[in-house]
């Protein structure tokens, strides 16, 4: 993964995990393994058990210990109802990033409208 | 003694730290001398005067280098390629008590008062 791509990830990994608990709960690795399907193939593990430590503190999931064959029992966590108005608030900020981004694209592309440019 | 020691006085934080150290030398290779060697970054430069705060962050540390090692995680899937990147990463979770949260928050507020003195 290009580290162009890693850099701008990293103001939106906690969305898109939040995302992600918002189809259903999960633990730490399937959530990473999630993220390596959509493409995202250079996540650490790690990265993710910070981010999930971070959104625990702030009271975004809840946690369920859940007995493993071997070793500690594993957390799993899911979506709760200050996560949800997080999640929803993410959207509407991607939603406006996006937005404007497009269209610095499209004039890009058109070229700008006033004389002189930068 | 190391540092850690010193800061902790009370009994039960010296316990909880005896039970840290012991999980980490139970790790195996190459799981156990990456902890190590994160474990002194994170003090180097997180460590403050709150106990809890740190024996929370290296509980959280060693329960993930467990997870790795149980299920063979190659410490680049589980770091990362960038150790540094990972350790910053992770300590920007335990702000209180850290000496540069709070060299951060003494920043920000010089120049707020740089900035209300400037405009008197």
């Amino acid at each position: 993964m290009p580290r162009q791509v890693t850099e701008m990830l990293k103001g939106i990994l906690e969305g898109l995990v939040l995302a992600i608990l918002g189809g259903g709960p999960a633990y730490g690795y399937e959530i990473t393994a999630r993220l390596r399907e959509e493409g995202f193939s250079d996540i650490a593990e790690g990265t993710i058990y910070a981010l999930l430590v971070r959104v625990e503190q702030r009271g975004l999931v809840d946690v369920e210990k859940v007995p493993s064959e071997k070793g500690p029992p594993r957390k799993v966590y899911s979506l709760n109802a200050q996560g949800g108005e997080y999640l929803e608030e993410f959207w509407a900020n991607w939603g406006f990033l996006s937005e404007r981004l497009e269209s610095l694209r499209a004039e890009g592309r058109t070229g700008p409208t006033t004389a002189g440019g930068m | 003694m190391s540092i850690f020691e010193k800061i902790i006085g009370d009994f039960e934080g010296k316990r909880q730290y005896r039970e840290y150290k012991a999980r980490v030398k139970a790790l195996p290779e190459p799981y156990r001398a990456s902890g190590a060697a994160l474990e002194r970054y994170l003090m180097n430069l997180g460590a403050g005067n709150d106990t809890a705060m740190l024996l929370a962050m290296l509980d959280d540390l060693v329960t993930l280098l467990e997870q790795g090692a149980e299920a063979r995680t190659p410490i680049h899937e589980l770091l990362g390629d960038d150790a540094v990147d990972f350790a910053e990463t992770f300590l920007a979770n335990y702000p209180q008590g850290s000496w540069i949260s709070k060299e951060r928050a003494r920043l920000n507020a010089s120049i707020a008062k740089a900035v209300a003195e400037g405009e008197r």
